[in-house]
């Protein structure tokens, strides 16, 4: 007998199956939005288990990304881009391996997260994907500064939704089940936490670990859809972009969370269809050209005035 | 030899630079145990205000640089940003005085995002030129002087680096002579002794958030003195190595800020001048990484256990 | 007497210049109530702190069924078989009453946090005896009503006895209490008093209790042990105790004495 949770993953799975034909038949304007949707998901999903439910705080989760986008393109690369069933299992391959190299590095970021709380964390994270960033535009097989480019096309509305559903997935699976309460119970008291047996340190690192493996997993999709990628797009605005999503999604709110990737994905281009609208003032089509300014407003009210995110109906202290 | 020499001058210069912005960190986190992530705009803010104050203060002294415009610009920048402080803690932070820290930091973290993007938005993205406050000119060094002869230090350098010195005088008066100086210590030595004492939080968090600001502000005007052109983004890279200055010394120590301001200044120099500037950047923030590893109360501060 | 489950030895911590604990020699039998008690900041605290590895005594060694304690995590400490309780109560406050005590079953799950991604009927069995065990453990405090509720929204004096309820969930062999009975009106106490006497026998616990309150502590303490200024000033019976001169000076006071001999 499979679990309730099994079979809606699997409906899902099929769901996306039945709609990917008619999805691949829109425009490639659109297409690049719902399949950059999509990318978004994963990265927030996973920034939501490190910055939600652990209370950990993130700064660096772009240069996990960064790490799954070259690393799983270097190996596409090598392997010489083939076409067909052959390219699939390539493509597969190349994104489990950058999955596990942005693990690997989650657990190295992890490590110092053990002695730090807070604030620190968020400058030390931040610091981590500088040095990232930096460790790459200074490698030559990675193309350094010039970026990296000529990987196939491999990421796909189906590859994308599919590694999306199955992220949301694990980590509600995970955070819900009796070992994955320990994730919330580290939020919100680790002396407590530990005095019950937990061990705090081995939950921090963890959230760090599996929340990098996802974020390496959306960029190899990035990657082998953009089929080029730059150091800086991997820099502190990329994971501002996504730590903006966890908090205004609601810390630890995976619904939520889901919702203001969409939602800040779309809204560049929104703000870019209006920034052309000739009967706007001058003022506002200049606001509407810099998302920022909306997105930092948006997180000093939100901090103020709706803490639990934007979405939520609950206030901010029931959580279950 | 001499291109050792001439790093370090330029380290110890910008180091300067590093120093005012950490102090502003520091004393922050001093009262209130939180990173204001925008101070480094703050600096930024203060590049601006002088690149705006010059060209009608230069005109009270005469058409061209002058030291007395130089130092009405600089004052002018430091009350700017003084207010400006003061302001954002009214409205943004103290709202959140009693929340968790993490609440308070990703406010400011917002902040620091409006203040660049609505930077870039009212001054324009592209970098300006700053206007000269001083006629800057190279020093002759004595012949004399064996290796340091041929070092090239700059009126600015000199300026930037006495100015520098006054100022953290001053600070020091400020802290250890004043009233209000001396409840900002007491605040951050132990805020429940210091509050049933009589310090008024609301009025000391005030005057730090201004004093901090204020340093930030010069901070703008003397590295636009010496690298003459600004942008509203100038803040995050500059903020970001105050922040690792101050974490270096020990955040809260005032002496720590300065020390670890110099040694971040001279490490830079030092990795730009012998390895490659796309190094600079991240061997700075390993320094912090290791850092908070191994000695997380950095070089002059203590640590301080939970109580439960 | 038995070989003791708990051992303090020669036991000293300070913090700094302020010399917290001093040389505190104090041991817990199995199945014994032992009290600890002493005026307000005498270090009784601080001896549940060091028990349970918050800090690392200066000098001496702290021992239980045998393992030395010294320099051991908190966590390994709890699985060694200790559970606390904080003075200033410590949940959970966020997650739900029912969660409180389910995270507090880790240590006794059966399946690996793997299982939890595949959701497989052994895992599946797992959680739903987990929930039983919670759902038995709250009802016996009463606290089943609040099952899902935010921990944080509890009245006082549940919360106290959910985060009693949290710490039986670990199996721990002892439990130290701090304060328990803290905020509670003299009927809220002799409940407490009827509680704690009925999990010391259903569970086969040890318990170490810090009280203020002498009827709860008098009530149901085999052997009381009384600390000031960290030093330990006398150790016996309840009612050698309350006769000591050393402990009514530094304690209990006159009047303390003369309400108690009424009992
Ligand atoms: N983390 C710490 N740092 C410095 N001093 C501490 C710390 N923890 C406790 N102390 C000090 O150690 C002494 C003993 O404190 P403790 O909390 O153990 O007292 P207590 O007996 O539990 O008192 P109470 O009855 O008020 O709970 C006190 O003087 C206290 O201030
Ligand atoms: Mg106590």
């Amino acid at each position: 007998m499979a679990s309730r949770s099994n079979v809606v993953f699997l409906v899902v799975l099929g769901a996306l199956a039945v709609v990917s034909p008619a999805v691949g038949h829109i425009s490639p304007y659109y297409y690049d939005i719902v399949v950059s949707i999509g990318i978004s998901m994963i990265l927030a999903a996973s920034l939501n288990l490190i910055n939600g439910y652990t209370g950990q705080f993130s700064l660096g989760h772009a240069g996990f990304m960064a790490v799954g986008a070259y690393a799983s393109s270097w190996l596409t690369l090598r392997a010489g881009t083939p076409g067909g069933a052959g390219g699939a299992v390539v493509f597969a391959g190349a994104l489990l391996a950058g999955s596990v190299a942005a693990a690997l590095t989650g657990l190295a970021v992890g490590a110092p997260s053990l002695r730090l709380r807070g604030d620190y964390l968020a400058i030390v994270t931040l610091g981590f994907n500088e040095i990232i960033k930096g460790a790459i535009q200074n490698a030559e097989p990675l193309g350094a500064q010039r970026g990296l480019g000529g990987m196939g096309k491999y990421t796909g509305f189906f590859s994308t939704f599919a590694c999306a559903a199955l992220t949301v997935f694990v980590i509600h699976n995970l955070v819900r089940s009796t070992y994955g309460r320990g994730f919330l119970a580290t939020h919100d008291d680790e002396i407590a936490a530990e005095s019950v047996g937990l061990n705090t340190t081995r939950y921090k690192i963890a959230a760090f670990t599996i929340g990098a493996f996802f974020a390496g997993l959306a960029g190899g999709l990035y990657a082998h859809f953009k089929q080029f990628i730059h150091p800086e797009a991997f820099g502190f605005t990329r994971s501002m972009d996504i730590v903006v999503m966890v908090i205004l999604g609601g810390m630890g709110r995976m619904v939520g969370v889901c919702l203001a990737a969409a939602l800040l994905t779309v809204l560049p281009e929104v703000l870019r269809y209006v920034s052309h609208l000739g009967f706007l003032p001058e003022w506002l089509r200049h606001v509407a050209e810099n998302r920022m300014i909306i997105y930092s407003l948006l997180l000093i009210v939100v901090m103020i005035a709706r803490p639990q995110g934007l979405f939520s109906l609950k206030p901010a202290r029931a959580r279950s | 030899m001499t291109e050792f020499l001439q790093q370090l001058v330029n380290g110890l210069a910008q180091g300067g630079i590093y120093a005012l912005i950490a102090l502003g960190y520091t004393m922050i986190y001093g009262v209130l145990r939180f990173i204001n992530f925008a101070h480094g705009d703050i600096f930024m803010l203060g590049a601006f205000a002088g690149f705006y104050l010059a060209p009608a203060t230069l005109k009270l002294f005469g058409a061209g640089p002058s030291y007395a415009g130089a130092a009405l610009v600089l004052l002018g920048a430091m009350a700017l940003c003084a207010l400006i402080g003061i302001v954002i803690e009214r409205l943004c932070y103290r709202p959140l005085r009693d929340r968790p820290r993490i609440t308070a930091l990703i406010t400011a973290i917002g902040v620091s995002l409006l203040l660049e993007n609505g930077g870039q938005l009212l001054f324009g993205a592209d970098p300006k030129s700053f206007p000269d406050l001083i006629v800057d000119r190279a020093l002759d060094l004595p012949a004399g002087w064996g290796p340091l002869s041929a070092l090239t230090i700059t009126l600015s350098q000199v300026l930037v680096l006495g100015v520098t010195l006054l100022l953290l005088v001053a600070l020091r008066h400020v802290v250890n002579r004043t009233r209000t100086g001396l409840a900002m210590r007491a605040l951050s030595l132990n805020p429940t002794a210091a509050q049933l004492a009589g310090v008024n939080l609301d009025q000391v968090i005030m005057f730090t958030f201004g004093l901090g600001s204020a340093l930030a502000g010069a901070a703008g005007v003397l590295i636009s003195i010496q690298q003459p052109s600004i942008d509203p983004l100038m803040g995050i890279s500059a903020g970001l190595k105050a922040f690792i200055a101050a974490v270096l010394g020990g955040i809260g120590n005032l002496p720590g800020a300065v020390l670890g301001g110099v040694l971040i200044g001279l490490l830079e120099a030092l990795v730009v001048g012998y390895l490659s500037p796309t190094y600079r950047d991240p061997i700075v923030f390993a320094v912090l990484i290791l850092i908070l590893i191994f000695r997380p109360a950095g070089l002059l501060g203590t640590v301080q256990k939970e109580k439960v | 007497m038995p070989a003791p489950l708990l051992q303090i030895d020669k036991t000293t911590l300070r913090f700094g210049g302020l010399t917290a604990l001093n040389g505190i020699d104090l041991a817990v039998g199995p199945d014994e109530l032992v009290g600890l008690i002493g005026p307000n900041g005498a270090g009784k605290t601080t001896v549940f702190n060091v028990i349970t590895g918050v800090y690392t005594p200066t000098e001496g060694t702290v021992t239980f069924v045998g393992a030395a304690l010294n320099g051991r995590r908190m966590n390994e400490i709890a699985r060694l078989g200790i559970a606390r309780t904080f003075q200033n109560i410590r949940l959970f406050p966020q997650l739900s009453v029912f969660d409180n005590v389910r995270v507090a079953c880790n240590l006794h799950r059966a399946t690996n946090p793997a299982a939890a991604l595949l959701r497989l009927a052994a895992f599946r069995a797992d959680e739903a005896a987990v929930a039983q065990r919670c759902e038995e453990l709250l009802g016996l405090f009463n606290l089943l009503r609040f099952r899902d509720a935010p921990a944080g929204s509890l009245p006082y004096g549940d919360q106290r006895r959910l985060e009693i309820v949290r710490c039986l969930a670990t199996k721990p062999r002892l439990l130290l209490l701090d304060e328990p009975a803290a905020g509670m009106n003299p009927v809220e106490k002799s409940e407490l008093i009827r509680l704690i006497q009925q999990i010391k026998q259903q569970f086969a616990l040890s318990i170490l209790l810090v009280e203020h309150s002498m009827q709860v502590v008098m009530g149901v303490c085999q052997r009381i042990v009384v600390l000031d200024y960290g030093v330990k000033i006398a150790e016996g019976p309840p009612a050698a105790i309350q006769n000591d001169p050393k402990v009514i000076e530094a304690y209990l006071g006159e009047d303390h004495q003369k309400s108690l001999s009424h009992h």
